[in-house]
């Protein structure tokens, strides 16, 4: 074990020790890799004669996306609430005394993988139907029932698609190392042809994809994860998100490395009872790849500086930047290659 | 110096995925090594590429102001691009090279919003002019691409 595992392993049995009020023994705790937005760690607990399985989210110095803990765990409770898959959530802590930062506990959810990679092939169409349903199951679900509206920033949807192109225009702005004419021409252009307005304001999870989700051997989704960028506005956002090209580069024809695009689209439109406008898809579209800059740009611009010196955050300011990239121009040009297009509805 | 630097590294990108990385004491360090090799193999490539790719953006970027200018009736933008054209950089190192093409980006993202607008118009010169300008953005993002096994 390393030092800083020791040291967080002493500091988390104290923690959790003064909130249960029960002498608690942290023991098996190791880092998750590839968690990009907080550092992530697995233990177990055990107090009371009792052992149970954590992940510990704490914040970073630096990250890939400027992120608020609070709406994380906010909307993990709701979700949790309402029945959807995710971790069970179980502290929030702000106090930066116990582990030198903020971070939240959550229940771990045991017996699965996260791995893209190791997906079975014979779960993936099933995998497939399951999380676009789950993506349409959120986009069905009334985001002032669940109380989002607490906690969240209230668009309307005269004004959502605009706050985000907003949003992530100053990201750009503020931290690109050089000039991105795509990016700058994407802007341009998604300003000139703003979407029509949603037929409804929905959660949108920010980041849904393949490899933000937990799944057993047998092909069944337990828990959907990294909520960080969670807010109120339109479904299509996240429907965008999750069938960017970046998602499935290696197998173009399989929406998330998964099922066929159409399909993708059905399963979704079916379980939100949202019929796909054509038009504001492609806008939506269009602002997830900008988006997908933004967060590439960001990365790039904390490991130059120095704010982290995490390999995934130069691997997302190089090689995400450079494919990104490559979505875009074949999006926005007069004469596109249509390599990504016929993944259009 | 090693004058073929991008096999050299490319190298010590092999060597960390083949017997480092397999010998990590954990999942995390493991997964963070073949990270890094993956970093490595780009920069083998941007060693061997990346003045060609910022010299050669800089000269795309000058022909198609000096294709610009003559329509161009905004003198200021005309004035900055021509600022940039008569840029010299103070070396060949790649940062100078670097700062000098950033400038010349800078101005053709403004050109470009320029003749977007003048398009909307229906002046001919300026759709002929936005075709240039992101035939020239394929070429950008193609110098930038980096090649990836798998």
């Amino acid at each position: 074990m390393t030092t800083r595992a020791q040291t967080l392993s002493r500091c988390l049995s104290d923690y959790l020790h003064h909130t249960w009020q029960s002498p608690t023994d942290v023991t098996d705790l190791a880092r998750i890799p590839g968690g990009a937005s907080r550092e992530t760690w697995r233990c177990v607990a055990r107090a009371a004669g009792t052992a149970r399985g954590l992940i510990v989210r704490i914040d970073p110095l630096s990250s890939l996306i400027d992120t608020d803990r609070r709406t994380e765990y906010l909307t993990m409770e709701a979700m949790y609430r309402a029945g959807l898959p995710v971790a069970e959530p179980l502290l929030l802590e702000e106090d930066s005394r116990w582990l030198g930062r903020p971070f939240s506990i959550s229940a771990e959810v045991p017996g699965c993988e996260a791995s893209p990679e190791g997906i079975p092939a014979g779960h993936r169409v099933t995998m497939g139907r399951q999380l676009w349903c789950l993506l349409g199951e959120i986009a069905r679900l009334d985001p002032l029932a669940l109380g989002l509206d607490r906690f969240m920033s209230l668009p309307t949807v005269a004004t959502c698609a605009m706050e985000q192109l907003e949003y992530w225009r100053k990201v750009i702005v503020d931290d690109e190392l050089h000039p991105n004419p795509v990016a700058d021409a994407a802007v341009r252009w998604l300003l000139k042809h703003p979407p029509p307005p949603p037929q409804k304001l929905s959660l949108v999870h920010g980041d849904y994809r393949t490899g933000n989700f937990l799944y057993t051997p047998d092909g069944t989704i337990k828990a959907i994860v990294d909520w960080e960028m969670a807010h109120i506005g339109d479904p299509l956002e996240d429907l965008a998100w999750s069938l960017d090209p970046l998602w499935h580069w290696q197998q173009p024809e399989l929406a998330g490395r998964l099922l066929p695009h159409a399909e993708a689209v059905r399963h979704w439109e079916e379980a939100s009872g949202i019929e796909l406008d054509v038009e504001a898809f492609r806008w939506w579209r269009i602002f997830a790849s900008l988006k997908g800059m933004g967060i590439w740009i960001s990365s790039s611009e904390d490991f130059h500086n120095g704010a982290s010196k995490d390999p995934i955050l130069a691997i997302a300011g190089w090689l995400m930047t450079d494919r990104q990239q490559q979505i875009l121009l074949d999006y926005l040009r007069p004469a596109p290659t249509r390599r990504f297009h016929e993944v259009m509805k | 110096m090693i004058p073929r630097g991008a096999d050299g590294i490319r190298h010590l990108a092999a060597r960390l995925v083949a017997d480092i990385a397999p010998r990590a004491g954990d999942s995390y360090t493991s997964a963070d090594l073949n990270m890094m090799a993956l970093l490595v193999t780009m920069v083998a490539q941007d060693y061997d590429r990346v003045a060609d790719v910022l010299v050669s953006d800089y000269n795309d970027i000058c022909e198609i102001f000096h294709e610009a200018l003559p329509h161009l009736d905004d003198a200021a933008l005309a004035s900055r691009m021509e600022s940039v054209v008569g840029l010299n950089a103070p070396s060949l190192r790649v940062h100078d090279q670097s700062t000098r093409t950033d400038a010349a980006l800078r101005v053709l993202i403004e050109l470009h919003a320029a003749i977007e607008d003048l398009e909307d118009h229906g002046l001919p010169w300026a759709a002929r002019l936005n075709g240039r300008i992101w035939a020239y953005l394929a070429r950008y993002v193609a110098r930038r691409t980096y090649q990836m096994d798998g």
